[in-house]
């Protein structure tokens, strides 16, 4: 090709970083001897990630220190402030960039901080510049295209031709295949996150046909557990936890029916175009499902502070949440970066963050809203017609109750004053918060202080016993007993802000800091029996009070709150018909009377069982406004010039969305919809490729590019760009079930490569960049506790419910500020469930699984750490945990080999590998573990039962036990 | 803004190490892959263990800092629930004669914000100490002594006046959970000189953990390696460090012995796998740290003459004087941060006064005068004053009025607080910042733009005494350069710098 023949001889060609790194320390004549294969710098991979580390902070998008913009082909090449040019095509003689970083004078040698570039760098810059410096799209942003399989000899399967391909540039040899036994643990723990059994390897060693790893693949994508250890991979991106975070960090009641569902999904092979529509606006779908609507419980997963110090800027702080973690899991794109100024790497200017902000804006924030789900309509239409029978009921005992009260009264004292003793209120119940308000909040997304009864009936501000002299507000909920159909006026007053609603409906508002002496009225039209009432109110500060009555037919100003001077009305009203209802109602009235107001009370306590999800809900149709924030700065002005609308990144080029107007009484703005299609929609190329990248990675311990949430030009760029385009082209072909493609995944050979080492292969790929073999990895957090339980046999494998709470030691629980708050004891097979079960709390995080790098609970983690550590060997050698594990795991090999017989050491220690490695055990190993038995037995005087359980816990703390082949 | 030539600023966004590069996108390939990707001080740290055969890369191994260090740790005293600045250290003459009036005040606390109360006046008297003539509450007689090696902070604030996102601010810099501790910080930078004690440990107050518990010890995005460690001063020091009753130390050797061998034979043919080397040095590390932290632990070793100086005879100073002594021993061990509360739990049993100011804080500086007196003493006649950094402080202060109608209570105040500093490279006897006449919110001086000493400043000066550049150490995690003092350039407080 002509650029090659640009390149000067002496160059050290196209070699891998290492030989390439000891070429440059040895000299250039080293490189004779050295497979050459001469080919152009890769500007994807060697020049893009080298300019945007260590360049596009000053020369990139958001800032062009000395008019230098390194990000684009026309401005890197054009003249700078200085009349010098920054690169000069084919002349690296010329291109100021070289003689910058290459400058001994430290003022003047580029980058100003950090370390330089190396020799390797900045040779291969000075290459491409020879070559003619040629910018190419970013990779990512380049539009999908299936790409052709490569022509390799010998690769029947697509992926393998890909590999193959790239190994064969290299000069490495294609890897040997993995031995059975191995290849059996991998795909059992990577499908389910369990062993296998050691009837399964039985299985699979006797099979000796062609398909039988296929078989295998089958059977275990058809196990439930599949479902589990996948949805688990997707709970770390979602940041999904049972808890809040913060202060109290309180239980998320529901969030588990979300866990459920991905499980559901997962095990069914739903779509992924389906599964991403599901949890970004299943709640717009028509008709949606029960599935539908838990799956949007994903914006209720996140930290949610219920006392921030700064509301504004907690408004946005929960948002920026789900713009990171939507940007990152679906698009891996980094466009958090871009809240506070452009983003100083990728083009992803400040209005394109506000843009995607906007159509979350719109959403009801909390920590948890939930919503009834039921299991069919019928399920749904007989929850209803309990609800009103349940009602009616009520209603009835109710008129029968205050009939015979009206009576007493009116028999007993002169009517006028007869009502003012009564409430007509009932099962008034009162929350009270502490806040800085100077209008009414919206009272349901805060965290109330106090809650409980309202003995007296009546709205009273005073009725919390925490009560503050200031800064406070109420809610009270309760029902409006009206007495019979027709208009009635409502008189409300208050210092400071309030407002009452009736049947869901504001009848009077009268909101913000104001004194009392000027009540609001309204009139309204109400059917007799017993409607829901609330009343909201805050007080600011100096004086505060609250007045509400209500006139109706038949009588006038009732009063509806505690007066001045009146204290228990309905108390009163109880204890004069206690001392006086035989006396007026005559005995039998009497036990008429109290009769009827048992079966009320009893009624009331009577509840309609329904079960409800935790989902996204919107403020209405219409969406307020968003405005590109000065600095991010939530109490920013907002100029009408800062007004965004949705809008997809520009740097996908993508049609804008057009967003259909909401339909009458519509309840969300659609906005959600329309980025959810998009999403999945032929139109946006980085969701298939993020998604096929992590199922790769989620098989073989890397995605093809390594940053697999960031995809943008700080991510690290694709060791194999065709195979990862094949890959999302046939995940969308393949209709976004994923089962085909973890299928198609594994029956390649390089899935089922041998983990063995090559000194030369690693010498010249060290990185494994080639998959010149399947790398090993250490089991997660939750396998390595599966795997214990499932060696003790103790392990349960009940599926879905609320969390499980596992033993936590004292000592952890002493770090809490209450120890034990919000934290259970679950019974022993509970605890012997999944981890995926285990109840996840923000502050207190199961020892074992913190230890071993369970995901982050607060922010979205595609990769997992793998850290070594000696505090994972404390609690592997000494922790309660293990030792009882330990115990049970002994007992069970005693069970399985026949009992407590002495003889059986052999067969023990045996049996114990054999569960806890799933393969076949050498004569070697078994006199090994007998040895250990023995000398724990004899030199220690440690009893029989006792030795073998010391020889089970260090079975489990075997290397070969957490880590993968 | 910044010339490229600038080095405090230009290149303070997006860029990361390779190590850091490393983290992000995984850490599951193999320690020989990793050879490949990381720098030349990594290679230097794939020294062979005593054995001879397990390389362990320890990830928490010393590592060089930006420049000399001034302090090569810190004991954080942590006065949980936020201590009155106008009752300890702030002398406000002219609030003591506002007693009981009603004036106009801006404050914002747990009960919201108001525009005016009933002044509290100052509980306790003030006198005047030292050669510096600082003046000091009468809840300090032994402290007081000491003022001549402290720097005190007077205009501190925070961005929360409410204990859950201030305790996080404190201690991780955001008022968001999620983000590594100062602890991990420091570890991250520097690694630890001693690998059989964890360095960053922290000891709660006996009443219990601090609001929002393990969130202000997490390492948040960084590895687990970087998270704070509890170490108790009664029983075993660390979870899991003792074996159980029914396991001998010599059945735990006879079994490890065994455990190696196995892990030897597994990893003759998967030889380039340094994690699997790196497993089998850290249960040899594990059985260290069984022997050595112990040791660490242990007060029988210290004199008579020691405890009496902690007050650990006295019932009252018994607990905290433990725990100042365990942290002597552990810094002269090499930990690298130490973090003590003072108080936990809820309302009274910290510094939380809503209710009755005197008696609790009578109770909680009656408690740790005494031994944090007796830490400043041991840590200078030792020497190790010079190498540690002493910072005293809660999550913010306490308004100079009254919270509730009746009562001498006060709520919390993020507008202006103090904390101290002493050690490690700070002047003594020096008082920066104010608050106003009231002592509510600060006034002076304007650092990095804004008024008084924001808890950002407070821990770019604990990083800049560590050696490490506050603007230059970060993260790579979510597409940015994560730092402890967040994306703005922020300038430790020099006028305290020895």
């Amino acid at each position: 090709m002509l650029k090659e023949s640009l390149r000067p001889a002496t160059a050290p060609a196209r070699l891998g970083w290492t030989a390439r790194l000891a070429a440059i320390v040895g000299g250039v004549a080293c490189v004779i001897g050295l497979p050459l294969q001469a080919a152009p710098v890769d500007f994807s991979r060697e020049i893009q990630p080298l300019l945007a580390r260590k360049c596009f902070a000053c020369h990139g998008p958001d800032k062009q220190e000395g008019g230098l913009r390194l990000d684009q082909s026309a401005s890197a090449l054009a003249e700078l402030e200085s009349g010098g040019r920054g690169i000069v095509a084919g002349d690296k003689e010329a291109s100021l960039i070289l003689e910058r970083i290459t400058a001994t004078d430290p003022d003047i040698r580029m980058p100003p901080e950090g370390p330089r570039l190396t020799p390797a760098q900045v040779d291969a810059l000075g290459h491409w510049i020879e070559e003619g410096a040629a910018w190419q799209e970013h990779w990512a942003f380049r539009p999908l295209l299936r790409p052709a399989v490569p022509a390799v000899e010998n690769a029947p399967h697509p992926i393998d031709a890909f590999i193959r391909a790239g190994l064969a540039r290299r000069g490495l040899p294609i890897p040997q295949p993995a031995d059975k036994t191995a290849l059996l643990r991998r795909a059992t723990y990577d499908l389910t996150g369990l062993p296998p059994t050691q009837a399964e390897l039985k299985d699979f060693l006797a099979d000796e046909s062609p398909q039988a790893f296929e078989k295998v693949v089958d059977r275990l994508l058809a196990s439930p557990h599949y479902g589990e250890q996948w949805a688990r991979h997707w709970l770390d991106l979602v940041r999904y936890a049972d808890t809040n975070s913060f202060e109290r960090d309180g239980a998320k009641p529901h969030a588990w029916r979300y866990r459920d569902y991905l499980i559901r999904s997962f095990n069914a092979d739903k779509p992924f175009d389906q599964l991403t529509i599901e949890q970004i606006a299943g709640d717009e779908l028509p008709e949606p499902s029960n599935d539908a609507l838990i799956a949007t419980g994903y914006y209720r997963l996140g930290v949610w502070d219920d006392e921030p110090a700064d509301r504004a800027q907690f408004r946005y702080d929960w948002l920026d949440d789900i713009v990171a973690t939507t940007g990152q899991t679906f698009l891996g794109l980094t466009v958090n970066c871009a809240r506070c100024h452009d983003h100083k790497i990728d083009p992803i200017p400040q209005r394109d963050y506000y843009s995607m902000l906007s159509f979350f804006q719109n959403i009801v924030q909390g920590p948890s809203v939930e919503r009834p789900i039921f299991a069919s309509a019928e399920v749904r239409a007989e929850h209803d017609a309990r609800v009103e029978d349940r009602q009616r009921r009520i209603d009835a005992a109710q008129q029968a109750v205050t009939a015979i009260e009206t009576a007493f009264l009116a028999a007993r004292d002169n009517p006028a004053a007869a009502p003012t003793e009564s409430s007509d209120l009932d099962d008034l119940a009162f929350r009270f918060y502490r806040d800085t308000w100077t209008k009414l909040p919206d009272f349901d997304s805060l965290k109330a202080e106090d809650v409980g009864p309202v003995a007296s009936q009546h709205f009273n501000i005073t009725v919390a016993p925490s009560l503050r002299p200031d800064a406070f507000g109420y809610v009270f909920t309760g029902f409006l007993k009206v007495p019979a159909d027709g208009d009635y006026t409502f008189t409300l007053d208050s210092d400071d802000g309030s407002r009452l609603s009736i049947d869901g409906k504001t009848v009077v508002e009268y909101d913000g800091i104001h004194g009392i002496g000027q009540p609001k009225t309204a009139t309204v039209s109400l059917k007799a029996g017993r409607l829901p009432i609330r009343l909201d109110y805050f007080q600011w500060e100096h004086r505060k009070g609250l007045s509400v009555a209500w006139t109706g037919p038949g009588f006038e100003n009732r009063p509806l709150s505690t007066g001045k001077k009146k204290g228990e009305q309905a108390t009163k009203l109880a204890e004069a018909i206690a001392a006086e209802g035989e006396k007026i109602l005559g005995a039998d009235g009497k036990r008429d009377y109290d009769a009827k107001v048992a079966a009320l009370e009893a009624l009331k306590k009577e509840t309609v069982p329904v079960e409800v999800a935790s989902v996204v809900t919107e403020q209405g149709a219409q969406a307020p406004e968003t405005f590109v924030l000065y600095r991010g700065n939530p109490h920013a002005e907002t100029k009408p010039e800062n007004r965004v609308e949705p809008a997809f990144p520009g740097i996908l080029k993508a049609k804008q969305p057009v967003i259909p107007t909401p339909a009458p009484g519509a309840t969300s703005t659609g906005r959600r919809t329309a980025l959810a299609q998009w999403l999945v929609s032929p139109e946006n190329q980085l969701t298939p490729r993020v998604l096929a990248n992590r199922i790769w990675q989620y098989h073989f311990g890397r995605g093809i590019a390594r940053s697999s949430s960031n995809f943008g030009m700080m991510g690290d760029p694709p060791t194999h760009p065709e195979l990862l385009d094949w890959l999302a082209t046939e995940l969308i072909s393949g209709g976004w079930h994923l089962k085909p493609l973890h299928r198609q995944i594994m029956l390649s050979q390089a899935y089922q490569a041998a983990s063995t080492g090559d000194a030369t292969a690693s010498a010249s790929d060290p990185l494994n960049d080639s998959f010149w073999r399947f790398d090993m990895r250490r089991l997660a957090a939750e396998e390595i506790r599966d795997a214990i339980h499932v060696a003790s046999g103790d392990f349960n494998p009940k599926m879905e419910g609320p969390g499980v709470f596992v033993d936590i030691p004292k000592e952890v629980l002493a770090g809490q500020s209450v120890p034990g708050s919000g934290w259970g004891s679950s019974p022993a097979e509970e605890q012997a469930r999944r981890s995926v079960y285990i109840h996840v709390k923000r502050s207190l995080i199961t020892p074992i699984l913190a230890d071993f790098d369970l995901a982050d609970t607060d922010t979205t983690c595609p990769v997992r750490f793998t850290t070594t550590q000696p505090t994972q060997a404390l609690g592997m050698m000494n922790g309660a945990f293990l030792h009882k594990q330990a115990r049970a795991f002994a007992a069970r090999v005693k069970r399985e080999v026949g009992g407590v017989d002495a003889d059986n050491t052999q067969a023990e220690v045996r049996r114990a590998l054999e569960i806890a490695l799933t393969r076949q055990v050498s004569a070697e190993e078994v006199a090994r573990g007998v040895a250990l038995v023995d000398t724990l037995e004899n030199a220690d005087g440690v009893g029989p039962t006792r030795s073998l359980e010391l020889f089970c816990l260090m079975v489990l703390n075997l290397n070969e036990f957490i880590y993968l082949d | 803004m910044h010339t490229p030539a600038d080095p405090s600023g230009a290149g303070s966004f997006c860029r990361r190490t390779r190590r850091e590069l490393f983290w992000e996108a995984g850490a599951s390939f193999t320690g020989l892959a990793l050879a490949g990707l990381l720098d030349q001080p990594f290679f230097a740290r794939q020294t062979r263990a005593a054995d001879g055969v397990a390389a362990f890369a320890n990830p928490l191994a010393a590592k060089p800092p930006h420049f000399a260090p001034k302090a090569k740790s810190v004991i954080f005293l942590f006065m949980y629930g936020g201590p009155s600045q106008v009752d300890t250290f702030d002398y406000k003459p002219k609030l003591y004669g506002l007693d009981g009036q009603t004036i106009e005040v801006k404050t914002k606390g747990r009960g919201g914000e108001k525009n005016q109360g009933r002044v509290v006046g100052p509980k306790w008297k003030f006198k005047q100490y030292g050669a510096c003539g600082k003046w000091v509450s009468d809840l300090f007689p032994h402290l007081s002594n000491h003022v001549d090696d402290i720097a005190f902070l007077h205009s501190m604030t925070a961005d929360s006046p409410i204990h859950g996102s201030a305790m996080l601010q404190m201690n991780s810099g955001k008022i968001q959970s999620g983000a590594p501790c100062l602890g991990s910080w420091a570890n991250y930078g520097l690694g630890s000189v001693n690998e059989n004690l964890p360095g960053f440990v922290v000891m709660l107050d006996p009443t219990g953990g601090p609001i929002s518990g393990a969130k202000n010890w997490s390492s948040g995005y960084m590895p687990a390696t970087y998270q704070g460690t509890l170490l108790r001063s009664k029983g075993a020091p660390i979870l899991d460090l003792a074996p159980p009753d029914d396991m001998s130390l010599e059945s735990q050797r006879v079994m490890l012995d065994a455990l190696r061998e196995a892990n030897t034979a597994h990893l003759l043919p998967r030889g380039d796998n340094t994690e699997l080397a790196a497993r089998i040095a850290s249960y040899e590390l594990a059985w260290k740290m069984q022997e050595h932290a112990p040791e660490a632990v242990d007060l029988t070793r210290e004199t008579e003459e020691t405890k009496q100086l902690y007050g650990i005879e006295n019932p009252r100073t018994a607990d905290f004087g433990r725990r100042c002594l365990l942290a002597r021993r552990l810094v002269e061990r090499g930990v690298r941060f130490v973090q003590l509360y003072s108080g936990g739990a809820h309302n009274d049993d910290n510094w939380d006064a809503h209710g009755d100011l005197e008696k609790n804080h009578n109770f909680h500086a009656g408690n740790t005068d005494q031994p944090i007196a007796a830490l400043l003493t041991d840590l200078k006649r030792t020497g190790l004053l010079e190498s540690t950094l002493v910072v005293w402080g809660g999550e913010f202060g306490r308004q100079p009025t009254a919270e509730y109608a009746a009562g001498t209570g006060r709520d919390h105040n993020a507008y202006g607080f103090t904390m101290w500093m002493a050690g490690g490279g700070i002047k003594g006897g020096v008082s920066v910042g104010e608050t106003d006449e009231l002592g509510a919110a600060a006034i002076a001086p304007v650092h990095d733009g804004r008024t008084g000493f924001h808890v950002k400043s407070l821990h770019a000066t604990i990083l800049h005494q560590l050696g490490l550049d506050p603007n230059r150490l970060s993260y790579f995690f979510g597409g940015l350069d994560q730092k402890l003092v967040g994306v703005e350039h922020v300038e430790p407080i020099r006028e305290i710098l020895a």
